[in-house]
């Protein structure tokens, strides 16, 4: 057992429990947090599959960023704890249902490929290199990522606007 | 020795479920947008994977993309949950039947 | 079948027989409605060119030795093959003949009373309507196709019968006319059907010749007896026959060509159409036997108390059809032809007469006739003396030929029963004919002699010329045609499949005659002599007045049985059947698909969560798709 698979199989447990604990909070705030534990492992994890930078972007950016929106939000709009069920069986148990089934399908898949079963040959990315080949090979998919993010940046502007305080019923 | 590719596959498989299930059965709109997020973790959690596994950078460079999709997404969305929210009062899906 | 010259041009005239009425009805329905005269011009030249064809075809094969078929496959699948076409033997030619010939007169007629009538256009289309039916029908070679022309010979009734359909009781007539002859028409489908799977064809040849081996003999049996119930239906016999007497609603020139001389007498040809087929099976001839002799009994029983005069014709009609059946039935196919025949002529005639008295003073009440001074019409009073005489079987007019051929041939049967019932039939024929006469002839002096005062509206010269003449000819042929006995017996028995009875009975036409002459004495006693109360003596016995002027209760039982049968339980079962069963699952299938809506509805909340299920299970149906 190498020191990669030993890390590799406790920050999977660290995502896996994380992201179910935060699906199953009551408190909104609470599940984000748990939220961004997982995130943060998901940045060990990119970091333990060679790619630093991502994992650097994953914490500003997915953990930094968008989980804090999330709390913005969350709180501004005073978002209570819903009472009563939090499951209601009406949508668990058809989410149960296929959720099992998923995962018995997933599993038979992997189990029958075998392509799957190759062992992961550790790797590093300096991002550099990173840099160089996204500007080379996928130059074009940055700058449609960077007008998608000014439409979304000018499309929450229009949203958020508060209407005109004119007649209001 | 290195642990088996289908490893990562079954972990990116299990976060993409549990953000399904997160999508479908919570009752509040922001959930359910987290729910979103988290399968987007699941995914990006693949491509990392199979960029090792291939030793390519095209599955790295997928990751990005998607982590720019998800900003972009979660900005609109929140903003739109937010007005949302000032026109109807409630987070529920349950209350925003209207197509019925 | 074959393509030499004399076929085609008997083909040729077959065609033009049977085809060219149809021609003018379809002309006068939809070109000439409105200009009377060119319909009439229309249905005239084609009948006028049907008899002539007709005529040439009698004189062309006059002794002719083999059945001439001109046919081709019409139905074929499997076992079964069903022919189509012209079949040209004497009995087909003589009443061919027959039926042209009243056709063409009564046409002639209708130009006279039907005039000024509104509908006079239609009654020439229908009048060709039924031409073509009944030529067709006279010359087709297989059952079904016979069948269908009897079915479109009951149609030509309907319309013709509720001519004047304003009339309720003219419509409802016509009505149950078409009803209880469909009745009788199920029976003989049922009898084709039974031939035809077991024969595989319905060739009348083939039926006549050589089926005697090929089929067992209760089918045989069984068979007529089906057809027989059609010719029952068809020529109004027992019990089947109170439509007849309702059909005089129609105009009188209608009962004349279909209710005296040729739709009803369609049914005794078809009876002599399938003479050898009938003979095979005596059971049936038994049948036959007696279904006959009753309607002829009671159907002179009936005409013994009618005041009406065309009610007495009617009544008549069924009487002598039954005696023609009684002929066939008997074993003689030359008496009940020959019958069919002489019938025709005398029978028209009775009813032209009656319908120019009919015309003339409005009414069809024979007391009323008779004391508004019938008698001074005198060719008309002529020819209904000698039309009476033919029919009470008086010599030398032809009806005394025929009615000796019958009774002869009922005599011939062991069983005295029926020759005894035969003279009983003639004895009351000819009472009840001369009660008529001398109502009509010595109207009684009690009782205002009213000329008749209804103004007509249509000038009576030229109409009354175009009545007459038809009548003069009738009267001639009536007075003839007894005289040709031996000539169409040799006609007719020319292919020589039937066997001419040979009746030696000697008493027999001076026990006729005897009869004959005593009733008409008993009329003249009650009705004819000067200061008679012309009451006859059945109408003095209270319950047998009742009982025969109301038809021997029959139509009281079908009330009944309608009523309380049909309707309260066949009806009430179709029409619960209706509503609950039909409309049911109509209005069920629709509900259900309402409550399938609402079910549906469920899934259709608007809610966004429901609608992601649905996203990812299709997700999980294609991953197994794709990769399982």
């Amino acid at each position: 057992m190498t020191l990669f698979n030993m890390l590799f199989f406790a920050i999977a447990a660290l995502i896996v429990v994380s992201t179910g604990i935060a699906i199953t909070r009551r408190n909104l705030v609470h599940a984000v947090i748990y939220l961004i534990f997982g995130f943060f492992g998901s940045a060990f994890l990119f970091y333990l599959f060679g790619s630093p930078f991502l994992a650097a972007l994953m914490v500003i950016v997915y953990a930094g960023a968008i989980m804090i929106l999330f709390l913005f939000i969350i709180m501004m709009l005073r978002v209570e704890s819903p009472e009563g069920r939090l499951f209601p069986p009406r949508q668990m148990l058809p989410a149960a249902l296929f959720a099992a089934a998923y995962v018995v399908i997933g599993g038979l898949l992997l189990a029958n490929d075998p392509s799957a079963a190759a062992p992961l040959v550790e790797a590093s990315t300096e991002p550099a290199a990173f840099g160089r080949y996204i500007f080379t090979h996928s130059w074009l998919a940055v700058e449609m990522a960077s007008l998608l993010l000014l439409v979304a940046m000018i499309g929450a502007l229009l949203v958020g606007k508060r209407p005109v305080k004119e007649d209001e019923e | 020795m290195g642990i088996p590719f289908g490893y990562v596959l079954a972990l990116s498989g299990i976060v993409v479920v549990l953000g399904m299930v997160c999508a479908v059965v919570r009752r509040n709109l922001i959930m359910i947008l987290l729910g979103v997020e988290v399968m987007l973790n699941g995914a990006a959690i693949a491509f990392i994977g199979a960029a090792l596994r291939w030793q390519q950078l095209e599955g790295q460079a997928f990751v990005l993309f998607i982590i720019a999709i998800a900003a972009a997404e979660v900005s609109l969305g929140l903003a739109l949950i937010v007005y949302l929210y000032h026109r109807t009062g409630s987070l529920d899906p349950e209350d925003y039947k209207v197509l019925k | 079948m074959t393509a030499a010259g004399p076929a085609d041009t008997t083909l040729l005239a077959a065609i033009m027989a049977t085809g060219l009425p149809f021609v003018a009805f379809a002309l006068i329905l939809l070109l000439t409605r409105r200009r009377p005269r060119l319909s009439a011009g229309l249905s005239l030249t084609a009948i006028t060119v049907s008899l002539a064809s007709a005529g040439f075809l009698l004189v062309r094969h006059w002794g002719l030795a083999r059945p001439i078929e001109h046919s081709f496959l019409w139905v074929a699948g499997g076992d079964v093959s069903v022919r189509a076409g012209f079949i040209i033997d004497p009995l087909s030619l003589l009443m061919l003949a027959v039926v042209t010939a009243i056709c063409f007169l009564v046409q002639v007629y209708s130009l006279g009373y039907m005039a000024g009538d509104p509908g006079f256009s239609r009654y020439y289309a229908f009048m060709s309507f039924f031409a073509w039916a009944m030529t067709n029908l006279t010359l087709a070679a297989t059952l079904l196709q016979l069948y269908i022309f009897w079915e479109l010979v009951g149609l030509a009734s309907y319309f013709l019968i509720g001519f004047w359909y304003e009339k309720f009781s003219a419509s409802e007539a016509g009505k149950k006319a078409f009803v209880m002859t469909r009745c009788g028409d199920v029976a003989f489908f049922l009898g084709l059907l039974l031939i035809l799977m077991h024969l595989g064809n319905l060739d009348i040849r083939d039926l006549n010749g050589a089926a005697a081996g090929r089929l067992p003999p209760a089918v045989v049996t069984a068979g007529a007896l089906l057809i027989f119930g059609g010719i029952i239906g068809k020529s109004a016999q027992f019990p089947l026959l109170t439509w007849l007497p309702d059909a005089m609603e129609g105009p009188t020139p209608v009962s004349a060509l279909l209710h005296s001389a040729t739709m009803v007498a369609a049914g005794v040809y078809l009876f002599a159409r399938l003479f050898p087929f009938f003979s095979l099976s005596p059971t049936a001839l038994g049948v036959c036997l007696a279904v006959g002799t009753v309607s002829m009994l009671i159907a002179s029983t009936m005409a013994m108390v009618s005041r009406d005069i065309k009610q007495v014709w009617a009544y008549s009609t069924i009487s002598q059809l039954g005696l023609m059946i009684m002929g066939l039935a008997a074993g003689n196919y030359v008496a009940g032809v020959f019958h069919l025949t002489t019938h025709a002529a005398f029978k028209a005639l009775l009813f032209l007469c009656s319908g120019v008295f009919i015309h003339a003073f409005h009414s069809n009440d024979m007391y009323a006739i008779g004391r508004q001074g019938g008698r001074r019409l005198r060719v008309p009073m002529a020819c209904l003396v000698i039309a009476a005489a033919a029919l009470s079987g008086i010599p030398p007019f032809s009806g005394f030929f025929s009615k000796e051929l019958i009774l002869g041939a009922l005599a011939d049967l062991p069983n005295p029963l029926w020759v005894a019932a035969g003279l009983l039939g003639a004895f009351l024929t000819t009472y009840y004919t001369f009660r008529l006469i001398f109502i009509i002839l010595f109207p009684a002096k009690n009782g205002p002699e009213t000329v008749h005062s209804q103004e007509i509206n249509h000038s009576r010269n030229g109409g009354y010329q175009a009545m007459v003449w038809p009548l003069m000819v009738l009267a001639g042929v009536t007075v003839f045609l007894g005289f040709g006995e031996g000539e169409i017996t040799r006609f007719l028995t020319a292919p020589s499949e039937a066997k001419p009875g040979a009746s030696h009975h000697a008493w027999l036409p001076y026990a006729a005659l005897g009869l004959g002459t005593a009733a008409i004495f008993l009329a003249w006693l009650e009705f004819g002599r000067r200061g008679a109360a012309q009451v006859g003596f059945v109408e003095r016995m209270a319950p047998l007045h009742a009982l025969f002027s109301s038809r021997w209760y029959i139509d009281r039982a079908y009330r009944w049985l309608l009523d309380h049968v049909v309707y309260r339980v066949f009806s009430r079962l179709c029409a619960r059947n209706d509503q609950k069963v039909i409309d049911g699952a109509v209005d069920g299938l629709g509900h259900a698909t309402a409550a399938a809506g609402g079910l549906m509805s469920i899934l259709h909340t608007g809610m966004v969560q429901y609608r992601l299920i649905v996203v990812f299970v299709s997700i999980l149906f294609m991953a197994i798709y794709f990769f399982v």
